[in-house]
């Protein structure tokens, strides 16, 4: 079947089988391949994307489900080639290892921001306890969300971050 | 002047007292260096490629796994070259003879060698290059070499009024002598080494880069699936691909010496396809064992063989029978599972007679073992193009997933991307051993007086010898393959190395204990094994440290001053040691329901000592906080340091509290993160790193920071609960 849907503000039309996992969907049929299969069950949060808003996990969510939606992924975070202020602090935070988890981590994260002006560290490390790390990056994901909130707070009136 | 790179390769080899091996073996690719007339680039060595548009290339012969070889190697070429690091544009190494780990006579990342093995050479590789290209300025503007200096990609003249960029000078420097023993900078000039500075990966690992194996997209590329046998060593005794075949998108079904290939125009096609296949296994050679059974027989073969002697010092039978006391304890470790969260993979393409492969392997070249293994091709036939890996662990040193995706590319003859779901890659990895440590010390007027450690398990090499051995051959014919496989195991310390895979960290016993008696029963319950992050090291350590404990409380002494007593003849083990219990400051103790546990441990060259406070609240052990430090020599990026450490107390830490993989009928019974799982961001401990400023070599810091937390953290629940715990993972009740 056709499935419309619009992906990083682009409206796309693909051709798939209606129960194909959105995954499959960003990473093969629009060559999105920062969204990262890892489970296949919803459990360690690699494929996080956002659906209308709301961060979910792409392995688990038939692409029926997106028909009609707005779904963004880890490529659609910056903006006119400007990093996302996350991807700026995971990089001066040096948070990837491996890296592979690190989209997924970004994606709860930037949720989080999305709807919280200052978020506490329990709000930060409640929103991305659902995204496993096997590299053990924890903490810098923590410092590094911070440093976001706490870079908002200097800029207070200085619109979003 | 004809200039022989060869020559110069062999030169860097000697002053590194590494490299040696094979540049004139038959059919190892070799690597071509030298000047190109055509485009006016230069090669000087195997590792750096200079081009006229002043772009510098440096082939990174390790891969990068997330342990930051691609940042930390690239940081010594760029301190001798006097390039900043991001200016350095790093590129994963083809196959080749000059670019093996010399301690392995292998092309692979492992044993966290990368820093160790390459200190030397590339800072070599380096000044080698800077002195050639000082020389070609020198020569232009005629003046003494000895009086230009190199910096930030030029080469500046004596006056400081001009400067050449690099790129201007490569046709020059390609004519100039190779310098014998290049100068390598002092330290007080270092720019990059020991600096504080981030990672070159870290923005394309941020912003979702297509960098990894499952990546790899090429055009017309289909999708395959495999179902292995259940149970290991099972076969496929028939199978009905009927309906399979009748879904949409499905190419084509077979068989390969792994199980069945659906290939599919797409990954969830394939995937469906797989379910309504029926394959009936033959299971009459397969594991047939449950769970039990491994320590079971563990306990028998201990009982009925001592084990082969690994160090004897003094004599512990005389010291055993003089004893006023014998402490005795034994130590139960599950098998565990890598859990890379990419799952294995490869991307495959045979055309042309020949074979490309594309994927997060460890080890390259017995990559190209692997898939000649399964194809017609030899592994001359076979190009392995590394990516990122998505976590290595040991792991992705297997390269199984490379067979397959060659096995059905061969046969398909377009790319295939080959791709395992979490519940394969849970079920068909090779575990980490499961291993039974018994433990005996001998005690006289107070005093430790001999130490006895019977290890039981297996050995890594008996399952990796398979296409290990080719690989160190590679003109050897295919047939003889199964036979230098056999012939590299029973010439274990000739052809291949002595395994320490299931002794080290027990026979290196660091304390001072007259006598000494340190065994190895080799006993295999037929699971397959590999390594995994910090390998023998991660079940020695648990019981090393578990024991000298439990003898320190037997003794009515502080664990700290017990291990302190027995190791002031070792400084560096003594530093990390007091530094450890300084910064926990150990000696105020724990707030009120929580405990501390302390362990000390040396591996890899790296001295670790680790402070863990934990406590059991609502039922669940909770670790709060880990106090590590750490001497790993020379520090080469501070920050990669802190990481490594960090991220191996949260995978020890994963192993000690969950990790568990257990058999029933021959099956694995866990199958993805909700049965197998790992410590998540709201279970994490504060993890502070404290690091010996050193001038020492630089040893590795990948696996170190696994192995003292697991005893460490059970330390601290035998200081909670008064109850030792001597099987893992550790429980909150016992």
């Amino acid at each position: 079947m056709a499935v419309r849907l619009t992906v990083n503000g682009r409206e796309r039309t693909v051709e798939v089988e209606n129960d194909t996992p959105l995954l499959w969907v960003v990473r093969d049929e629009l060559g999105l391949k920062g969204t990262k299969f890892g489970c296949g069950m919803g459990l360690c949060g690699a494929c996080t994307v956002h659906l209308n808003g709301q961060p979910v996990r792409s392995c688990s969510t038939p692409v029926e489900m997106a028909e009609g939606a707005e779904v963004v992924t880890i490529e659609g975070l910056a903006t006119d080639g400007d990093l996302h202020p996350l991807q700026r602090a995971w990089v001066e935070h040096g948070v990837p290892q491996c890296g592979y988890c690190q989209s997924g981590q970004i994606m709860s994260a930037a949720h989080l921001l999305q709807n919280s002006r200052s978020p506490s560290r329990e709000d930060i490390v409640a929103a991305v306890s659902g995204n496993l790390c096997r590299c053990g990056t924890y903490s810098r994901i923590v410092a590094a969300v911070e440093s976001v909130v706490e870079n908002r707070a200097d800029q207070s009136g200085h619109g979003e971050a | 002047m004809t200039l022989n790179r060869r020559d110069f390769l062999k030169v860097t080899a000697g002053a590194s007292g590494g490299l040696v091996f094979s540049l004139s073996l038959p059919g190892c690719a070799g690597v071509q260096t030298g000047y190109d007339e055509k485009s006016g680039d230069w090669k000087p060595d195997a590792w750096l490629e200079l081009t006229t548009d002043d772009k510098v290339y440096f082939t990174l012969a390790r891969v990068e796994m997330g342990q930051g070889t691609y940042t930390g190697l690239t940081t010594l070429i760029a301190e001798e070259l006097e390039v900043a690091p991001a200016g350095i544009q790093p590129r994963f190494a083809p196959v080749a003879s000059e670019y093996r780990n010399p301690l392995y006579k292998l092309q692979l990342t492992g044993g966290s060698t990368s820093m160790a093995t390459s200190w030397q050479p590339l800072r070599v590789a380096g000044a080698s290059a800077r002195i050639m290209l000082i020389r070609a300025a020198a020569s232009v503007w005629e003046v003494n070499p000895e009086e230009c200096r190199a910096a930030d990609g030029r080469v500046v003249h004596p006056d400081g009024s001009r400067s050449l960029p690099y790129g201007k000078l490569v046709e020059l420097a390609a004519k100039q002598m190779v310098p014998d023993d290049p100068a390598l900078k002092p330290r007080e000039e270092w720019q990059y080494i020991g600096k504080k500075r981030g990672r070159l990966d870290a923005e394309a690992k941020s912003t979702g880069a297509p960098i990894y194996g499952i990546d790899v997209e090429l055009e017309g590329m289909v999708y395959a699936v495999v179902s292995r046998p259940p149970r290991y060593g099972g076969r496929v005794r028939s199978f009905d691909d009927s309906a399979a075949r009748t879904m949409p998108g499905v190419l084509d079904i077979f068989e390969i010496e792994r199980g069945i290939a659906v290939v599919a125009d797409k990954y969830w096609r394939a995937r469906k396809a797989q379910d309504a296949l029926s394959i009936e296994w033959d299971n009459s050679d397969a594991l047939a064992l449950s769970d039990e059974q491994v320590f079971t027989s563990y306990h028998k073969a201990a009982d009925e063989d001592r084990g082969e002697s690994e160090r004897s010092e003094g004599d512990y039978n005389d010291a055993v029978e003089s004893a006023e006391w014998v402490v005795e304890a034994s130590y139960e470790q599950p098998y565990l599972a890598h859990a890379t969260l990419e799952p294995m993979n490869a991307t495959a393409w045979y055309r042309d007679s020949a074979i490309d492969v594309w994927a997060p392997t460890q080890a390259p070249d017995l990559g190209r073992i692997a898939a000649a293994r399964v194809t017609d091709l030899s592994p001359d036939d076979v190009t392995i193009h590394t990516t990122f890996l998505g976590g290595g662990f040991g792991r992705r040193l297997t390269n199984d997933y490379i067979e397959e995706a060659s096995a059905v590319a061969f046969r398909v003859g377009k790319p295939v991307k080959l791709i395992w779901s979490r519940e394969e890659d849970t079920r068909h990895d090779l575990y980490r051993p499961a291993m039974l440590h018994r433990m005996q010390a001998s005690v006289s007027g107070g005093q430790l007086t001999g130490w006895h450690h019977q290890i039981v398990g297996p050995q890594i090499l008996d399952w990796y010898v398979r296409n290990a051995a080719p690989a160190q051959y590679p003109w050897a014919p295919k047939f003889l393959y199964n036979t230098l496989g056999r012939v590299g195991l029973m010439a274990e310390g000739i052809a291949t190395p002595k395994d320490h895979s299931a002794i080290e960290g027990a026979i290196e016993y660091p304390y001072r204990v007259p006598n000494l008696d340190i065994r190895h029963t080799h006993t295999d319950p037929g699971v397959p094994v590999s390594w995994w992050r910090s390998v023998g090291f991660s079940h020695n350590g648990f019981a090393v440290e578990t024991f000298m404990d439990e003898l320190a409380y037997e003794l009515g002494q502080d664990p700290y001053q017990f291990r302190r007593s027995l190791i002031d003849h070792e400084p560096r083990h003594l530093e990390v040691l007091d530094r450890a219990v300084r910064l926990s400051q150990w000696h105020d103790g724990a707030q009120e329901g929580r405990a501390r546990g302390i362990a000390l441990f040396r591996s890899f060259g790296t001295y670790v000592a680790q402070v863990v406070e934990a406590s059991v609240e609502a039922g669940e052990i909770r670790v709060h906080k880990v106090v590590c430090a750490v001497d790993c020599g020379q520090v080469v990026n501070p920050d990669i340091v802190r990481d490594q450490i960090e991220g191996g107390v949260i995978f020890g830490l994963t192993a000690a509290l969950y990790g568990n993989i257990t058999f029933r009928d021959g099956q694995v019974q866990q199958s993805n993160f909700h049965d197998y799982p790992l410590m998540r961001h709201d279970q994490r401990p504060d993890v502070v790193v404290d690091i010996v400023d050193s001038e020492e070599s630089p040893t590795g810091v990948g696996e170190p920071g696994v192995p003292p937390v697991i005893p460490a953290l059970g330390n601290a629940l035998f200081a909670l609960t008064g109850r030792r715990q001597r099987r893992l993972p550790l429980k909150a009740q016992v």
